[in-house]
């Protein structure tokens, strides 16, 4: 089984994913920072602003993104016997996955 | 052929010396596997504090637990440490304080950072 490695898209993939992330992040903690109470009704209408929920699934998406490329690069170093990293490997993509989904729907109930 | 010893290994600990630039760097891999396993719990969270009233006070009466503040506080961690040594990382990449020196520094500065303000933000928002 051969398959043409991406080490420099890889590579680049996971600091571009890194800047946003990096920056949704800080974000994030400056605002509960600044405001670390909420009511349930300020919480709801901050996270369901629209720009809120695109800037919010776009995160969701380069966190699948950065996480793959990271836990990927961990596993490799770590373990080599073939048949433990294939299914750790795949035990990650899953998980990955299954978060993503998740997160998405949550989003969406919450603006439905 | 394999040679193999049989009297013990005598490794002292003290005398092992780990680069800070290695400990940096090792921090980023163990927070950033953190990140990773605790995203379903951060999911959850989302989730219910987003349900209705109730859930949101489920989430906030949460935070009143001290393991859930102690997994907090590891989880405000890894993503400090993270992220400042992510951002360290990206500098290093575009030749930012390359010199032995000031990488140094710059490792020292982030192990230390991450701790402080960690505390910092759990004593500001909890």
């Amino acid at each position: 089984m051969s398959r043409p490695t991406h080490g420099l898209r890889d590579w680049l993939l996971q600091r571009l994913t890194a800047i946003y992330l990096g920056i949704f992040l800080i974000y994030l903690l400056l605002h509960f920072l600044q405001q670390p109470q909420h009511t349930y009704q300020q919480w709801h209408d901050w996270v369901t602003q629209p720009a809120m929920i695109i800037a919010a699934a776009l995160f969701i998406l380069a966190l699948l993104v950065h996480g793959w490329v990271g836990m990927r690069d961990v596993v490799l170093d770590y373990v080599h016997a073939i048949g433990l990293r294939l299914t750790i490997l795949s035990l990650i993509g899953l998980t990955l996955i299954a978060c993503g989904l998740w997160a998405l729907r949550v989003l969406l109930q919450a603006t439905a | 052929m394999t040679t193999q010893r049989s009297e013990p290994v005598y490794l002292n600990l003290l005398r092992i010396r780990f680069p800070v630039g290695a400990v940096t760097s090792i921090a980023h891999r163990i927070s950033g596997v953190l990140l990773f396993l605790s995203l379903p719990l951060l999911i959850y969270l989302l989730e219910l504090s987003l349900q209705g009233p109730e859930g949101y006070i489920k989430v906030l009466s949460y935070m009143g637990n001290s393991w859930f503040q102690a997994g907090l506080a590891l989880l405000i961690w890894s993503l400090m440490h993270h992220v400042l040594s992510g951002i360290r990382f990206l500098l290093l990449d575009i030749d930012k304080g390359v010199t032995l020196q000031a990488a140094r520094r710059s490792a020292w500065l982030v192990n230390l950072c991450a701790p402080v303000l960690t505390l910092l933000y759990l004593w500001w928002v909890l």
